[in-house]
């Protein structure tokens, strides 16, 4: 392949993916949401809040889609890498790939995030006390996504640099 | 290495990567979303169920009246609306509608994989008024006094219970589960005893059958959960005739296969207190343990502590499978409670009972 698709690849991936992800994550504690406020409107706000845990996921994804656009050159420039032959070319657009990838498949914990923000959802619902505990259960999710971004990030300033 | 195989390994990773990937991310939402909705809105729902603190208050209500309109501010309301002449006959049918309520409730939230479950959980109610309302017939009492107006065919156990002679119940029950073994009665092939004892065998089969159709977590809730409650209704069966005298095989005809519990040794002792000690070594003997001196006077102790275990079990089910069918069972068992308990409240100031015999009663009664 060329390295132009590769580095598309990691950018799309990376946004794709997460964002994905979050789209599962806030709809299966969308729907627990809609299932609390169904029996008592006064669940809105705890509820809210939990929903909208696993939307953090897609952010990530996009601040590495921008990244890797920027040090490719998509954005901004010349694309940088154009040379199919040379391994110089291929390596550096792999690194991009396997940035945007790390984002993209760390971004799934959007996906249990959702799931245990949906069962927190329940659990505030039967008892409001429990709304703090269910934030930092939903939360240790949300660190797989933040690891992957950070990793992204050494890989994308130490592999290709700006 | 050339750019070609460097290219080819990255593709072949990626193709591996996604479609594990694809898969498990498949699966995780397949056997959870379908949960979201239902069990958040059952842990809501738990929230409005009555404390000891309202049953206390209702407990003090004098009269029906009083106990109707303290109901008011709960979703009994709507089921209530309709009571006007405050007898605890009007009162108890307004209590089961709220909890066939509950059960339609089920069956229309759940995801299709478990909500028949919900739908065969409410055919129990056709088999104890089928039951009641036959023997009753039989016994030539006012049969449609034993209608509980809940269940999936109700039309027809009023018209069983309307019914001039046995023959015309055989017409009503035409095509119904039911037909073959009111037949084998009316054949005298089988006692009335038998009957219900069939009833409910056929019935716990078809829900055990649906249990082990499921897979992975549904199958492990809903096969502990039938085969609990096989269990709690032939440890009763098995007590309640030791305590009567009666022998081995007298008592294995009335049986529910199915259960946990092996009840042969339970089958050959001679009286109740060693039909207890027996239970002892099984899954239920630290149920039975707190109980045992109660037990030994009233097995309608030991009947509350086997429906706490399964409440219980269930509650720790869904606290190990949050986004599961353990919930919804969980809620159910804890409705069945409180309408027994709201019952039982109803009777006892009908009947001019003061408020803390009531109370005490009451607490007896769930």
């Amino acid at each position: 392949m060329d390295p132009i698709v590769y580095v598309s690849l990691g950018a799309a991936l990376a946004a794709g993916i997460a964002g994905a992800a979050s789209a599962f994550g806030v709809g299966i504690a969308g729907a627990a949401a809609a299932g609390v406020v169904a029996e008592d409107e006064k669940n809105f706000k705890n509820a809210l809040i939990l929903e909208g845990l696993p939307m953090t996921q897609s952010i990530y994804g996009l601040i590495t889609l921008f990244l890797i656009l920027m040090v490719s050159g998509i954005l901004g420039g010349g694309f940088k890498f154009t040379d199919p032959n040379s391994m110089d070319h291929i390596v550096k657009s792999a690194i991009l790939l396997g940035a945007g990838l790390t984002v993209g498949l760390t971004g799934l914990s959007a996906i249990p995030q959702g799931i245990i923000a949906s069962a927190s959802i329940g659990a505030v619902a039967k008892n409001p006390k429990t709304f703090t505990q269910g934030i930092i259960f939903s939360a240790m999710a949300e660190t797989m996504a933040i690891f992957g971004l950070v990793g992204a990030l050494i890989m994308i300033v130490t592999g290709v640099g700006f | 290495m050339e750019p070609g195989a460097v290219s080819g390994i990255l593709d072949t990773t990626l193709a591996v990567v996604f479609t594990w990937v694809g898969y498990k991310t498949a699966r995780i939402i397949w056997k959870y979303t379908p949960y979201s909705y239902p069990n958040a809105r059952i842990r809501a729902m738990e929230a409005k169920l009555l404390s000891e603190q309202r049953f206390n208050e209702l407990a003090e209500s004098r009269t029906l009246q009083n106990f109707v309109v303290s109901l008011e501010d709960t979703e009994y309301k709507d089921y209530l609306a309709g009571v006007s002449d405050y007898t605890v006959e009007e009162i108890e049918r307004a209590l089961e509608r709220a909890l066939a309520g509950t059960y339609e409730l089920m069956v229309r939230i759940l995801p299709k994989r478990s909500a028949p479950f919900f739908r065969l959980m409410l055919e129990e109610w056709d088999v104890r008024n089928v039951a009641s309302v036959v023997k009753a017939k039989l016994a030539g009492e006012p049969a449609s006094d034993y209608v509980m107006k809940i269940g999936t065919m109700l039309p027809k156990v009023k018209a069983i219970a309307e019914a001039k002679t046995m023959e015309e119940i055989l017409v009503v029950l035409e095509g119904t589960p039911y037909e073959e073994p009111y037949q084998k009665l009316l054949l005298g092939e089988i006692s009335p005893e038998e009957f219900e004892t069939e009833l409910y065998r056929r019935h716990y089969n078809k829900l055990l059958s649906y249990a082990l159709s499921k897979k992975e977590d549904e199958r492990i809730i809903l096969e502990e959960f039938v085969r609990l409650k096989i269990d709690k209704l032939n440890i009763l069966t098995v007590l309640r005739a030791k305590a009567a005298g009666m022998s081995a095989e007298d008592i294995r005809p009335m049986l529910i296969p199915g259960g946990s519990v092996r009840l042969d040794p339970l089958l050959h002792v001679d009286d109740l207190s060693m039909a207890l000690a027996e239970l002892d070594s099984t899954r239920y003997g630290p149920v039975i343990r707190d109980v045992r001196e109660e037990v030994e006077r009233d097995l309608g102790v030991l009947e509350r502590a086997l429906d706490r275990h399964i409440l219980e079990r269930m509650n720790e089910l869904s606290r190990f499978y949050p986004l599961s069918v353990a919930a919804p069972l969980g809620y159910i068992l804890q409705k069945e409670r409180e309408v027994r308990k709201l019952r039982a409240i109803a009777k006892l100031i009908e009947d001019g009972v003061e408020p803390e015999r009531i109370k005490e009663l009451a607490g007896d009664a769930a």
